[in-house]
Protein backbone atom coordinates (compact mmCIF):
# COMPACT_ATOMS: atom_id res chain seq x y z
CA UNK A 1 0.00 0.00 0.00
CA UNK A 2 1.12 3.39 -0.83
CA UNK A 3 2.23 6.18 1.87
CA UNK A 4 -0.64 7.95 0.77
CA UNK A 5 -3.72 4.97 1.06
CA UNK A 6 -1.78 4.41 4.67
CA UNK A 7 -2.14 7.63 5.87
CA UNK A 8 -5.60 7.77 4.58
CA UNK A 9 -6.24 4.52 6.67
CA UNK A 10 -4.66 5.98 9.35
CA UNK A 11 -7.09 8.55 9.91
CA UNK A 12 -10.29 6.63 8.71
CA UNK A 13 -9.29 4.06 11.82
CA UNK A 14 -8.25 7.15 14.30
CA UNK A 15 -11.11 7.69 16.86
CA UNK A 16 -11.36 11.22 16.62
CA UNK A 17 -12.38 10.63 12.48
CA UNK A 18 -14.92 7.56 13.65
CA UNK A 19 -15.90 9.97 16.44
CA UNK A 20 -17.70 12.24 13.70
CA UNK A 21 -18.33 10.32 11.04
CA UNK A 22 -19.80 7.15 13.00
CA UNK A 23 -20.27 4.83 8.85
CA UNK A 24 -17.74 4.26 6.23
CA UNK A 25 -18.49 6.07 2.85
CA UNK A 26 -22.12 5.02 1.84
CA UNK A 27 -21.42 2.70 -1.10
CA UNK A 28 -24.85 0.50 -0.77
CA UNK A 29 -28.32 1.13 -0.73
CA UNK A 30 -28.61 0.60 3.22
CA UNK A 31 -25.59 2.95 4.15
CA UNK A 32 -27.14 5.54 1.72
CA UNK A 33 -30.20 5.86 3.63
CA UNK A 34 -28.56 5.85 7.14
CA UNK A 35 -26.24 8.89 5.53
CA UNK A 36 -29.51 10.56 4.42
CA UNK A 37 -31.49 9.57 8.12
CA UNK A 38 -28.51 10.67 10.47
CA UNK A 39 -27.05 13.50 9.50
CA UNK A 40 -28.48 17.06 10.80
CA UNK A 41 -28.47 18.59 7.11
CA UNK A 42 -29.41 16.08 4.33
CA UNK A 43 -32.36 14.59 6.84
CA UNK A 44 -34.18 17.32 5.76
CA UNK A 45 -34.47 14.86 2.84
CA UNK A 46 -36.79 11.35 2.94
CA UNK A 47 -34.31 8.52 1.76
CA UNK A 48 -36.37 7.65 -1.16
CA UNK A 49 -37.72 10.11 -3.51
CA UNK A 50 -40.11 9.91 -6.39
CA UNK A 51 -38.51 9.35 -9.54
CA UNK A 52 -40.47 11.94 -11.66
CA UNK A 53 -39.10 14.47 -8.54
CA UNK A 54 -34.90 14.11 -9.34
CA UNK A 55 -35.40 15.08 -12.97
CA UNK A 56 -33.81 18.39 -13.54
CA UNK A 57 -36.75 19.89 -15.60
CA UNK A 58 -39.00 19.19 -13.14
CA UNK A 59 -38.39 21.76 -10.04
CA UNK A 60 -35.46 23.01 -11.90
CA UNK A 61 -34.08 23.29 -8.44
CA UNK A 62 -35.57 26.54 -8.17
CA UNK A 63 -36.69 26.43 -4.34
CA UNK A 64 -33.36 24.74 -3.87
CA UNK A 65 -31.64 27.62 -5.17
CA UNK A 66 -33.42 30.46 -3.30
CA UNK A 67 -32.67 28.67 0.00
CA UNK A 68 -29.08 28.53 -1.18
CA UNK A 69 -28.84 31.86 -2.16
CA UNK A 70 -30.55 32.59 1.03
CA UNK A 71 -27.52 31.10 2.41
CA UNK A 72 -25.20 32.98 0.28
CA UNK A 73 -26.86 35.98 1.19
CA UNK A 74 -26.25 35.19 5.22
CA UNK A 75 -22.44 34.80 4.91
CA UNK A 76 -21.65 37.80 2.43
CA UNK A 77 -24.04 39.73 4.26
CA UNK A 78 -22.29 38.34 7.87
CA UNK A 79 -18.84 39.67 6.33
CA UNK A 80 -20.16 42.88 5.39
CA UNK A 81 -21.32 43.37 8.77
CA UNK A 82 -18.19 43.70 10.38
CA UNK A 83 -17.32 47.38 8.07
CA UNK A 84 -20.73 48.66 8.48
CA UNK A 85 -22.32 51.10 10.57
CA UNK A 86 -25.79 51.97 10.43
CA UNK A 87 -25.06 55.88 10.66
CA UNK A 88 -26.04 58.72 7.85
CA UNK A 89 -22.67 60.13 8.57
CA UNK A 90 -20.94 56.88 8.28
CA UNK A 91 -22.18 54.40 5.77
CA UNK A 92 -21.41 55.69 3.01
CA UNK A 93 -17.97 56.18 3.49
CA UNK A 94 -18.09 52.12 5.37
CA UNK A 95 -18.87 50.96 1.50
CA UNK A 96 -16.71 53.26 -0.25
CA UNK A 97 -13.67 51.29 2.62
CA UNK A 98 -15.47 48.23 2.11
CA UNK A 99 -15.23 48.26 -1.92
CA UNK A 100 -11.54 50.15 -1.58
CA UNK A 101 -9.91 48.93 1.69
CA UNK A 102 -11.12 45.79 2.69
CA UNK A 103 -9.84 42.20 1.42
CA UNK A 104 -12.70 40.94 -0.47
CA UNK A 105 -15.09 43.77 0.24
CA UNK A 106 -15.61 44.72 -3.79
CA UNK A 107 -16.53 40.69 -4.85
CA UNK A 108 -18.16 40.51 -1.41
CA UNK A 109 -20.59 43.38 -1.49
CA UNK A 110 -20.87 42.52 -5.32
CA UNK A 111 -21.80 38.91 -4.84
CA UNK A 112 -24.31 40.17 -2.00
CA UNK A 113 -26.31 42.28 -4.05
CA UNK A 114 -26.40 40.23 -7.40
CA UNK A 115 -27.08 37.18 -5.07
CA UNK A 116 -30.18 39.42 -3.52
CA UNK A 117 -31.69 40.45 -7.15
CA UNK A 118 -31.51 36.79 -8.31
CA UNK A 119 -33.35 35.44 -4.85
CA UNK A 120 -36.33 37.76 -5.73
CA UNK A 121 -36.05 36.48 -9.19
CA UNK A 122 -35.99 32.95 -7.79
CA UNK A 123 -38.84 32.80 -5.86
CA UNK A 124 -40.80 34.31 -8.19
CA UNK A 125 -39.42 31.94 -10.43
CA UNK A 126 -40.22 29.09 -7.84
CA UNK A 127 -43.58 30.34 -7.50
CA UNK A 128 -44.81 30.01 -11.20
CA UNK A 129 -43.26 26.59 -11.15
CA UNK A 130 -45.26 25.69 -7.98
CA UNK A 131 -48.16 27.29 -9.79
CA UNK A 132 -48.52 25.70 -12.96
CA UNK A 133 -47.67 21.96 -11.64
CA UNK A 134 -51.14 22.70 -9.27
CA UNK A 135 -48.72 21.98 -6.27
CA UNK A 136 -50.90 24.19 -3.88
CA UNK A 137 -53.70 22.07 -4.27
CA UNK A 138 -54.66 19.59 -0.98
CA UNK A 139 -53.07 18.97 1.06
CA UNK A 140 -50.43 21.20 0.29
CA UNK A 141 -52.37 24.72 0.78
CA UNK A 142 -51.39 26.22 3.42
CA UNK A 143 -47.93 25.68 2.68
CA UNK A 144 -48.47 27.81 -1.07
CA UNK A 145 -49.14 30.33 2.15
CA UNK A 146 -46.13 29.90 3.77
CA UNK A 147 -44.48 30.75 0.43
CA UNK A 148 -46.39 34.05 -0.29
CA UNK A 149 -45.03 34.94 2.82
CA UNK A 150 -41.70 33.39 1.95
CA UNK A 151 -41.87 35.79 -1.17
CA UNK A 152 -42.86 38.57 1.22
CA UNK A 153 -39.89 38.35 3.01
CA UNK A 154 -37.59 37.72 0.44
CA UNK A 155 -39.13 41.19 -1.17
CA UNK A 156 -38.93 43.38 2.16
CA UNK A 157 -35.54 41.54 2.79
CA UNK A 158 -34.19 42.83 -0.61
CA UNK A 159 -36.36 46.64 -0.13
CA UNK A 160 -34.50 47.22 3.55
CA UNK A 161 -31.12 46.12 2.11
CA UNK A 162 -30.97 48.33 -1.17
CA UNK A 163 -31.05 51.28 1.75
CA UNK A 164 -27.91 50.75 3.04
CA UNK A 165 -25.59 52.14 0.96
CA UNK A 166 -27.02 55.27 1.58
CA UNK A 167 -26.42 56.68 -2.04
CA UNK A 168 -28.77 58.35 -3.94
CA UNK A 169 -29.87 55.39 -6.16
CA UNK A 170 -30.91 54.00 -2.21
CA UNK A 171 -31.97 57.02 -0.26
CA UNK A 172 -34.42 58.10 -4.04
CA UNK A 173 -35.50 54.10 -4.38
CA UNK A 174 -36.67 53.94 -0.95
CA UNK A 175 -38.51 57.14 -0.66
CA UNK A 176 -40.40 56.43 -3.70
CA UNK A 177 -41.54 53.03 -2.35
CA UNK A 178 -42.59 54.07 0.86
CA UNK A 179 -44.10 56.65 -0.36
CA UNK A 180 -46.05 54.85 -2.82
CA UNK A 181 -46.98 52.24 0.63
CA UNK A 182 -47.57 55.71 2.17
CA UNK A 183 -50.96 55.80 0.56
CA UNK A 184 -52.97 53.84 1.66
CA UNK A 185 -55.38 55.83 3.80
CA UNK A 186 -55.31 56.46 6.86
CA UNK A 187 -51.98 54.58 7.31
CA UNK A 188 -50.13 56.96 5.60
CA UNK A 189 -48.64 58.78 8.63
CA UNK A 190 -48.92 56.53 11.09
CA UNK A 191 -47.28 54.07 8.76
CA UNK A 192 -44.52 56.03 7.96
CA UNK A 193 -43.81 57.04 11.48
CA UNK A 194 -43.80 53.20 12.03
CA UNK A 195 -41.73 52.39 9.29
CA UNK A 196 -39.13 55.50 8.57
CA UNK A 197 -39.29 56.99 12.00
CA UNK A 198 -39.84 59.98 10.77
CA UNK A 199 -42.08 61.95 7.59
CA UNK A 200 -39.37 61.43 5.32
CA UNK A 201 -36.40 58.84 5.28
CA UNK A 202 -33.46 59.40 7.35
CA UNK A 203 -31.19 58.49 10.10
CA UNK A 204 -33.96 57.04 12.20
CA UNK A 205 -34.79 54.50 8.62
CA UNK A 206 -31.70 53.06 7.99
CA UNK A 207 -31.17 52.60 11.70
CA UNK A 208 -34.71 50.79 11.43
CA UNK A 209 -33.98 48.91 7.82
CA UNK A 210 -31.05 47.68 9.39
CA UNK A 211 -31.66 46.12 12.41
CA UNK A 212 -34.50 44.50 9.93
CA UNK A 213 -32.46 43.45 7.47
CA UNK A 214 -29.78 41.92 9.27
CA UNK A 215 -32.15 40.87 12.38
CA UNK A 216 -36.00 40.63 12.33
CA UNK A 217 -36.55 39.53 8.69
CA UNK A 218 -33.41 36.88 8.35
CA UNK A 219 -34.84 35.50 11.58
CA UNK A 220 -38.63 35.47 10.44
CA UNK A 221 -37.47 33.88 6.90
CA UNK A 222 -35.48 31.22 8.80
CA UNK A 223 -38.25 30.26 11.09
CA UNK A 224 -40.69 30.00 7.76
CA UNK A 225 -38.08 28.61 5.66
CA UNK A 226 -38.10 25.95 8.34
CA UNK A 227 -42.03 25.26 8.36
CA UNK A 228 -41.99 25.33 4.75
CA UNK A 229 -39.47 22.47 4.46
CA UNK A 230 -41.21 20.58 7.23
CA UNK A 231 -44.95 20.75 5.83
CA UNK A 232 -43.16 19.57 2.31
CA UNK A 233 -42.43 16.14 4.00
CA UNK A 234 -45.28 16.17 6.15
CA UNK A 235 -47.37 17.02 3.28
CA UNK A 236 -46.53 13.94 1.24
CA UNK A 237 -42.97 14.95 0.02
CA UNK A 238 -43.23 16.67 -3.59
CA UNK A 239 -46.10 16.89 -5.58
CA UNK A 240 -46.85 14.52 -8.55
CA UNK A 241 -45.67 15.03 -11.54
CA UNK A 242 -48.66 16.02 -14.38
CA UNK B 1 -61.59 -6.67 5.16
CA UNK B 2 -57.34 -6.90 3.19
CA UNK B 3 -56.07 -10.07 2.46
CA UNK B 4 -53.76 -9.91 5.67
CA UNK B 5 -56.71 -9.83 8.26
CA UNK B 6 -58.71 -12.80 6.89
CA UNK B 7 -57.91 -15.69 8.85
CA UNK B 8 -55.79 -18.40 7.02
CA UNK B 9 -56.21 -22.35 7.41
CA UNK B 10 -56.07 -22.87 10.97
CA UNK B 11 -53.20 -24.74 12.62
CA UNK B 12 -53.28 -27.99 13.85
CA UNK B 13 -53.96 -27.98 17.50
CA UNK B 14 -51.35 -29.55 19.53
CA UNK B 15 -53.22 -31.98 21.14
CA UNK B 16 -52.67 -31.93 24.55
CA UNK B 17 -54.00 -28.66 24.60
CA UNK B 18 -57.32 -29.77 22.76
CA UNK B 19 -60.60 -27.89 24.55
CA UNK B 20 -64.12 -29.00 23.98
CA UNK B 21 -64.20 -26.68 21.13
CA UNK B 22 -61.85 -28.25 18.90
CA UNK B 23 -63.34 -31.45 19.76
CA UNK B 24 -66.29 -30.83 18.26
CA UNK B 25 -64.68 -28.96 15.50
CA UNK B 26 -66.40 -30.57 11.83
CA UNK B 27 -63.13 -32.32 10.41
CA UNK B 28 -62.22 -30.30 7.42
CA UNK B 29 -63.19 -33.44 4.95
CA UNK B 30 -66.81 -33.10 6.02
CA UNK B 31 -67.25 -29.31 5.50
CA UNK B 32 -70.20 -29.27 3.22
CA UNK B 33 -68.82 -26.32 0.52
CA UNK B 34 -71.37 -24.93 -1.47
CA UNK B 35 -70.21 -22.88 -5.11
CA UNK B 36 -71.64 -19.36 -3.93
CA UNK B 37 -69.49 -17.54 -7.18
CA UNK B 38 -66.60 -17.63 -9.62
CA UNK B 39 -64.07 -14.67 -9.13
CA UNK B 40 -61.84 -13.35 -11.43
CA UNK B 41 -58.49 -14.32 -10.88
CA UNK B 42 -56.72 -10.51 -10.89
CA UNK B 43 -59.58 -9.02 -9.01
CA UNK B 44 -58.31 -11.59 -5.73
CA UNK B 45 -54.74 -11.41 -6.16
CA UNK B 46 -54.43 -7.81 -5.47
CA UNK B 47 -51.42 -5.92 -6.09
CA UNK B 48 -49.94 -5.73 -2.62
CA UNK B 49 -47.47 -3.15 -3.12
CA UNK B 50 -47.66 -0.30 -5.85
CA UNK B 51 -44.84 -0.28 -8.53
CA UNK B 52 -41.93 1.30 -7.14
CA UNK B 53 -41.38 4.74 -8.43
CA UNK B 54 -38.75 5.73 -6.25
CA UNK B 55 -34.92 6.13 -6.58
CA UNK B 56 -31.89 6.97 -3.52
CA UNK B 57 -32.26 10.46 -2.19
CA UNK B 58 -28.03 9.16 -2.23
CA UNK B 59 -26.75 9.96 -4.64
CA UNK B 60 -29.64 10.84 -7.42
CA UNK B 61 -31.07 13.88 -5.57
CA UNK B 62 -27.90 15.15 -3.54
CA UNK B 63 -26.73 15.08 -7.11
CA UNK B 64 -28.39 17.41 -8.59
CA UNK B 65 -28.46 19.51 -5.52
CA UNK B 66 -24.75 19.82 -5.22
CA UNK B 67 -24.39 20.80 -9.48
CA UNK B 68 -27.23 23.62 -9.36
CA UNK B 69 -25.86 24.59 -6.18
CA UNK B 70 -22.10 24.43 -8.14
CA UNK B 71 -23.70 26.12 -10.86
CA UNK B 72 -25.34 28.78 -8.88
CA UNK B 73 -21.91 29.65 -6.87
CA UNK B 74 -19.78 30.04 -10.28
CA UNK B 75 -22.64 32.25 -12.00
CA UNK B 76 -22.31 34.51 -8.38
CA UNK B 77 -18.54 34.52 -8.26
CA UNK B 78 -18.62 35.70 -12.33
CA UNK B 79 -20.72 37.93 -11.41
CA UNK B 80 -19.33 39.41 -8.69
CA UNK B 81 -15.59 39.31 -10.07
CA UNK B 82 -17.00 41.39 -13.38
CA UNK B 83 -20.15 43.36 -12.68
CA UNK B 84 -19.50 46.09 -9.77
CA UNK B 85 -22.63 46.81 -7.40
CA UNK B 86 -24.11 50.26 -8.32
CA UNK B 87 -22.97 52.88 -5.98
CA UNK B 88 -23.62 56.80 -6.67
CA UNK B 89 -22.95 60.04 -4.60
CA UNK B 90 -23.72 60.43 -1.01
CA UNK B 91 -27.37 60.10 -0.37
CA UNK B 92 -29.04 64.02 -0.57
CA UNK B 93 -32.44 64.40 0.14
CA UNK B 94 -32.28 67.85 -1.41
CA UNK B 95 -31.22 67.00 -4.67
CA UNK B 96 -33.71 64.97 -6.51
CA UNK B 97 -32.17 62.94 -8.93
CA UNK B 98 -33.36 63.17 -12.65
CA UNK B 99 -34.75 59.16 -13.07
CA UNK B 100 -35.94 58.02 -9.54
CA UNK B 101 -36.98 54.63 -9.56
CA UNK B 102 -38.39 52.14 -7.29
CA UNK B 103 -36.10 48.78 -6.87
CA UNK B 104 -37.29 46.65 -10.08
CA UNK B 105 -39.84 44.41 -8.35
CA UNK B 106 -41.82 47.47 -6.95
CA UNK B 107 -41.55 49.17 -10.97
CA UNK B 108 -44.63 47.27 -11.85
CA UNK B 109 -46.74 49.34 -9.12
CA UNK B 110 -44.68 52.99 -9.77
CA UNK B 111 -46.14 52.52 -13.65
CA UNK B 112 -49.23 51.62 -12.20
CA UNK B 113 -48.96 55.11 -10.30
CA UNK B 114 -48.62 56.70 -13.57
CA UNK B 115 -52.37 55.54 -14.49
CA UNK B 116 -54.22 55.08 -11.65
CA UNK B 117 -55.36 57.05 -7.99
CA UNK B 118 -52.24 56.44 -5.38
CA UNK B 119 -54.59 54.49 -3.45
CA UNK B 120 -55.01 52.07 -6.08
CA UNK B 121 -51.82 51.49 -7.55
CA UNK B 122 -49.48 52.01 -4.26
CA UNK B 123 -51.83 50.54 -1.40
CA UNK B 124 -54.70 48.59 -2.99
CA UNK B 125 -52.80 46.43 -5.73
CA UNK B 126 -50.02 44.72 -3.26
CA UNK B 127 -52.11 44.04 -1.06
CA UNK B 128 -54.28 42.66 -3.64
CA UNK B 129 -51.44 40.87 -4.99
CA UNK B 130 -50.29 39.73 -2.03
CA UNK B 131 -53.80 38.37 -0.33
CA UNK B 132 -54.96 37.06 -3.56
CA UNK B 133 -52.20 35.10 -4.31
CA UNK B 134 -52.24 33.64 -0.83
CA UNK B 135 -55.80 32.62 -1.73
CA UNK B 136 -55.53 30.85 -4.68
CA UNK B 137 -55.28 27.48 -3.01
CA UNK B 138 -58.66 28.25 -1.48
CA UNK B 139 -59.98 29.83 -4.21
CA UNK B 140 -59.23 27.68 -7.05
CA UNK B 141 -61.83 24.91 -5.73
CA UNK B 142 -62.36 23.07 -9.53
CA UNK B 143 -60.88 19.62 -10.21
CA UNK B 144 -59.80 19.72 -6.94
CA UNK B 145 -57.66 17.12 -6.95
CA UNK B 146 -56.51 17.47 -10.18
CA UNK B 147 -53.24 19.38 -11.38
CA UNK B 148 -53.12 17.82 -15.08
CA UNK B 149 -53.06 20.90 -17.39
CA UNK B 150 -55.86 20.26 -19.43
CA UNK B 151 -58.63 20.24 -16.51
CA UNK B 152 -56.98 23.74 -15.47
CA UNK B 153 -57.28 25.77 -18.39
CA UNK B 154 -58.71 28.78 -16.80
CA UNK B 155 -56.58 28.63 -13.69
CA UNK B 156 -53.76 28.64 -15.79
CA UNK B 157 -54.58 31.42 -18.14
CA UNK B 158 -56.01 33.65 -15.83
CA UNK B 159 -52.49 33.31 -13.54
CA UNK B 160 -50.38 33.61 -16.57
CA UNK B 161 -52.75 36.62 -18.15
CA UNK B 162 -52.00 38.43 -14.71
CA UNK B 163 -48.35 37.26 -14.39
CA UNK B 164 -47.76 39.02 -18.11
CA UNK B 165 -49.69 42.20 -17.18
CA UNK B 166 -47.24 42.41 -14.43
CA UNK B 167 -44.48 41.75 -16.56
CA UNK B 168 -45.24 43.99 -18.72
CA UNK B 169 -46.11 47.05 -16.78
CA UNK B 170 -42.46 45.76 -14.84
CA UNK B 171 -40.87 46.73 -18.23
CA UNK B 172 -42.54 49.63 -19.30
CA UNK B 173 -41.32 50.82 -15.61
CA UNK B 174 -37.76 49.73 -16.49
CA UNK B 175 -37.20 50.42 -19.67
CA UNK B 176 -39.37 52.90 -20.87
CA UNK B 177 -39.22 55.58 -18.22
CA UNK B 178 -36.87 58.18 -18.27
CA UNK B 179 -35.94 61.65 -16.60
CA UNK B 180 -38.79 62.99 -14.57
CA UNK B 181 -40.66 59.58 -15.52
CA UNK B 182 -41.15 60.70 -18.32
CA UNK B 183 -41.89 58.57 -21.28
CA UNK B 184 -38.87 57.34 -23.32
CA UNK B 185 -37.79 54.47 -26.21
CA UNK B 186 -34.57 52.85 -25.00
CA UNK B 187 -33.41 52.25 -28.23
CA UNK B 188 -33.18 56.28 -28.72
CA UNK B 189 -32.93 57.91 -25.08
CA UNK B 190 -31.14 54.96 -23.55
CA UNK B 191 -31.49 53.34 -20.41
CA UNK B 192 -32.44 55.12 -17.02
CA UNK B 193 -31.89 52.27 -14.63
CA UNK B 194 -30.25 50.74 -12.32
CA UNK B 195 -29.94 47.44 -10.30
Amino acid sequence: MSLIGRVDQAIRRSSAWRSIFRNAYPNDERSRAYAVMNNVFLHLHPVRVRQHAVKFAYTFCLGGLSFFLFLVLTVTGVYLMFFYAPSATQAYSDILKIQTLVPFGQITRNIHRWGAHLMVFFVFLHMMRVFYHGAYKPPREFNWVVGVLLLFLTIMLSFTGYLLPWDQIAYWAITIGSNMAGYAPLFNTPSKLLLLGGLEVGQNTLLRFYVLHVMVLPLLAAVFLAVHFWRIRKDGGISGPL
Amino acid sequence: MSDEQRPGPVAPVDPSRRTEIDKQRVPMAARPYRLLALVKQDAVVRVQKEPDDTVMTWPHLLTIEFFSAVAMSILLLLLGLFINAPLEELANPNVTPAVAKAPWYFLGLQELLAYFHPTVAGALSPIGILVGSALIPYLDRRNIHSTRPSDRKLEVSLFSILWALGLVVTFIGIFFRGPGYSFILPWVNGFFFSL
